[in-house]
C-alpha cells in the first residue's frame, strides 16, 4: 500500500502544475474583469502581482533609476484608464508589458535622454577583479566588491548599443524569457535569440577593449 | 558543413556561424534537445568561431550574473499608485460637475449662432431680392412716350358727360 499514496501524489503533482497554472490564469482574468467593472481592490491586487516585473522591465530600458518609479506609476495609471478596452485576448501581463515598453519609449523621447558616458577607464585592480568573475565564475566576496563589480558592469553596459543593453538586462538580469521578450518587443523568437547572442559577443568585446588594452588571446587556429 | 566562411573574427569578436546562432543561444540556456543538440555538438567540434563565440557568451552570462534584478518596490507602492489614480479620478470628476452646464451652454450658443446666421442671411437675401426686382423693373420700364389712354365710358351717363366735356373743351 505505501506505493499507492506515492503514485497518487505523483499523479496529483503531475496534474496539479498545469491545473494550478490554469487556475492562476483564470483567477487573473477574473481580477481583470472585476477591475474593469470598477473594483479598485481588484486593480490594486493586479498592481501588487505585477509591480516587480514592471519595475524590472522599466529599469531594464531606462538608465536612470530615479525615473523608474515615476514611469511605473504612469504605466499603471494608463493601464487603469484603458483597462475597459482590454479584451483579454492576450494575457494581461503581455498587454501590461507592452504598455510599459511604450511608456518607456515615450519617456525617453520626451526627455531626449542621452547615453551616460563614463570617461574614466578602469584601474588594473578593477580589471583583475572582473577577470576573476569572467574566467572562473567567482562572484565578488564582499558586499563592497560586489557593489564595485556592479558599477563596472554598468559602465561596460553603457558602451553597448541601446538595443543590446536592454535585451541583456531584461533577459539576464530581470529574468524575462525569450518568449516574453519576443511578445513585448514584437519580435520573432529566433530574432530575439540571435540578437541576444550577438549582444553577448559585443559585451565581451567591450570587456576586452575597455578592460584590457592588450588584444584578446588568439584563437586556437581555424579549422573547418 | 555550412559555415560562415570568414567567421567575422574582426577585432576581438568571435562571430558564430549565422545559421547556428539560434542553436548556440538555446544551448547556452540549456534548452537545446535531440537532433539539434547533436548537430550543434558536431559543428562545435569543427568550428573554432562558434566555439569561441559560445565561450564568450558563457563568460558574458557569468559577468551579467553580478547584476541584481530590480528590488520589489514593496506593498506601499500599490497604495501610492491607487492614491494617484483616485486623485486623478477626483480631479476629472471635479471638472465633470460643470460639464453638463458647459455642454448645454455650448448647444445653446450654437443654436443661437445658427439662428442669427439664418436671420441675417434671410434678411440679406430678401434685401438683395427686392433690390434686384427693382432694378429689373427699372431696366424693363418702357419710356412714357405715349400718354395713358382715357378710360372708356362704362355707362350711358358717362358717355353724355364725356360728350359734354368734349363740347365744352372745343368751346
Amino acid at each position: 500500500m505505501p506505493d499507492v499514496p506515492k503514485n497518487m501524489a505523483a499523479s496529483a503533482s503531475a496534474l496539479s502544475l498545469p491545473v494550478s497554472r490554469r487556475e492562476k490564469g483564470e483567477e487573473e482574468r477574473q481580477l481583470v474583469r472585476l477591475a474593469q467593472s470598477g473594483e479598485e481592490a481588484a486593480f490594486e491586487e493586479l498592481i501588487r502581482r505585477h509591480q516587480q516585473r514592471v519595475f524590472g522591465l522599466v529599469s531594464g530600458i531606462l538608465r536612470r533609476r530615479e525615473d523608474v518609479e515615476d514611469v511605473v506609476q504612469q504605466v499603471f495609471l494608463k493601464v487603469f484608464v484603458s483597462l475597459k478596452r482590454f479584451d483579454q485576448r492576450a494575457a494581461f501581463s503581455t498587454w501590461l508589458y507592452k504598455i510599459s515598453v511604450n511608456e518607456c519609449w515615450d519617456y525617453l523621447r520626451k526627455k531626449k535622454v542621452r547615453p551616460l558616458v563614463y570617461e574614466a577607464d578602469l584601474s588594473e585592480e578593477q580589471v583583475s577583479r572582473l577577470d576573476g568573475v569572467v574566467s572562473a565564475d567567482q562572484p565578488p566576496a564582499s558586499s563592497s566588491d560586489r557593489a564595485e563589480a556592479k558599477d563596472l558592469l554598468e559602465r561596460m553596459m553603457e558602451k553597448l548599443p541601446e538595443q543590446d543593453r536592454q535585451l541583456l538586462v531584461l533577459k539576464e538580469v530581470e529574468g524575462f524569457s525569450v518568449q516574453e521578450l519576443a511578445e513585448i518587443l514584437d519580435l520573432n523568437v529566433n530574432t530575439v535569440k540571435v540578437r541576444l547572442f550577438r549582444a553577448r559577443a559585443r559585451l565581451m568585446d567591450v570587456y576586452r577593449r575597455r578592460l584590457h588594452s592588450k588584444p584578446a588571446p588568439p584563437a586556437e587556429g581555424k579549422e573547418g | 558543413m555550412s559555415m560562415n566562411s570568414e567567421n567575422r573574427n574582426t577585432g576581438n569578436i568571435y562571430a558564430a556561424c549565422t545559421e547556428f546562432e539560434v542553436a548556440l543561444e538555446d544551448h547556452l540556456q540549456g534548452s537545446l534537445r535531440g537532433s539539434e543538440a547533436a548537430t550543434l555538438t558536431d559543428h562545435l567540434q569543427s568550428c573554432v568561431g562558434c566555439r569561441a563565440a559560445l565561450a564568450d557568451a558563457a563568460a558574458s552570462a557569468r559577468l551579467l550574473a553580478i547584476a541584481e534584478p530590480s528590488p520589489d518596490p514593496g506593498p506601499g507602492f500599490s497604495r501610492i499608485v491607487m492614491a494617484r489614480i483616485r486623485q486623478q479620478l477626483q480631479a476629472s470628476e471635479g471638472k465633470s460637475i460643470w460639464r453638463p452646464f458647459v455642454s448645454v451652454a455650448w448647444r445653446f450658443a450654437a443654436s443661437a449662432a445658427f439662428a442669427l446666421v439664418m436671420m441675417v442671411s434671410f434678411e440679406l437675401g430678401r434685401r438683395s431680392q427686392s433690390h434686384s426686382d427693382q432694378s429689373i423693373v427699372a431696366q424693363n420700364r418702357i419710356p412714357e412716350i405715349v400718354q395713358d389712354r382715357p378710360a372708356l365710358p362704362a355707362s350711358r351717363d358717362e358717355v353724355i358727360l364725356m360728350m359734354a366735356d368734349t363740347s365744352n373743351g372745343k368751346q
